[in-house]
């Protein structure tokens, strides 16, 4: 490695204060404009926005991390809780469907049988299996809520959206 | 008499773990920590003054609301600074095309801008050369530059490899001592 390439990979630790030139190096920098152009900038750059430093209260900043963080925790049990009631309101809906299917099978005795109880259900299921969580909640929404499943439609699909948008949206859940 | 407050010499993956298990404490031993260098780091991005209090607590919020899924791979300020920056990146994507670009300001205000750029400190001319750097090239100088870190560090944060890393590093350089000259 050449020397001016020696010094660029030690020049950021010196600007910061985590190491110090030695006797060849000053030597170096004192001959080199390239070096000395490079120092210039990245000891600026080291020392960008220091003066923004204090004007930052950490101590503010983590009361209020903290808050949020809190009220965060409680909207995501509130959901969660909602969200074990629709589960076992689609558990409820499921067994009472194959409930009804089979003695529908038992009246019929045809092959189809199967098949109807698996169209009251709209969705297969062993196919929930491969659902994505997101997706696992729309259907459990549809179960417990019908009308809400017309509602809903138009909602964009999580997976299109950006990190930003996708907070919205859960931050809107978290109301 | 008690002496001034010790300084925590807990590391920050004791933190992590202690906020985890439900110490807000840890937590904010974390944000007294890190809240100033990701000021320093968003400024020094691009990020106006005016917007550095919302960004900070927007990314320290998030990044403890989903703080499992830091691996300790790399530091976790390193990796709170990605999260800062990608972040700004949404913000600015968003305000695209409301802003003029700082070209265009300059213009607009009909001052030469090769004498404003003299007239300015160099830092501020850093800071002005960094805006037009292509991101990638900016994100690794101000992690080299502010933060110290190795190209395997900024590589596992950015996303990239260290030798694409050293690369966009050097060009930063190469831009910005143009500028400076
Ligand atoms: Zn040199």
């Amino acid at each position: 490695m050449s020397e001016c390439g020696w010094l660029s990979d030690r020049i950021p630790a010196v600007a910061l204060g985590r190491a110090e030139w030695t006797q060849q190096e000053v030597q170096h920098l004192s001959e080199c404009r390239a070096c000395q152009q490079e120092w210039e900038v990245v000891r600026a750059a080291s020392r960008l926005g220091e003066s923004l430093v204090p004007a930052a209260d950490p101590e503010a900043t983590a009361a209020s991390v903290l808050h949020r963080l809190r009220r965060n925790r409680e909207a995501g049990r509130r959901r969660r809780g909602a969200w074990g009631f629709a589960g076992f309101a689609a558990a409820a809906a499921v067994v009472a469907a194959l409930w009804t299917g089979g003695a529908d099978r038992q009246l019929d005795r045809g092959p189809e049988g199967a098949s109807v109880v698996a169209g009251q259900l709209a969705i297969p299921l062993p196919e929930l299996e491969i659902l994505q969580p997101a997706e696992l909640d729309s259907v459990l929404q549809m179960l417990d809520e019908p009308s809400a499943a017309a509602a809903s439609a138009d909602e964009p699909d999580l997976r299109d959206l950006n990190s930003d948008e996708l907070e919205r949206v859960l931050d809107s859940w978290e109301g | 008499m008690p002496g001034p407050p010790k300084p925590d010499t807990t590391t920050d993956p004791a933190l992590v773990a202690a906020y985890r298990s439900g110490d807000e404490r840890a937590a904010a031993e974390l944000v007294r920590r890190h809240a100033g260098p990701l000021g320093r780091f968003l400024y020094s991005l691009g990020a106006e003054r005016e917007d550095l209090d919302d960004l900070i607590q927007e990314t320290l919020f998030r990044a403890f609301r989903r703080v499992e899924s830091w691996r300790g791979g790399a530091s976790f300020r390193s990796w709170l600074l990605a999260i800062g920056s990608n972040l700004l990146r949404d913000q600015v994507r968003k305000r695209r095309g409301k802003l003029v670009s700082l070209e265009d300001r300059e213009i607009a205000d009909g001052a030469d801008p090769h004498a404003d750029l003299a007239a300015v400190e160099t830092g501020d001319r850093v800071r002005e050369g960094l805006a037009r750097l292509p991101r990638l090239q900016r994100e690794v100088f101000i992690l080299r530059a502010q933060e110290g870190s190795d190209y395997g560090e900024i590589a596992a944060v950015l996303g990239t490899t260290p030798g694409a890393a050293r690369v966009h590093y050097h060009h930063a350089v190469k831009r910005l001592k143009e500028l400076v000259r």
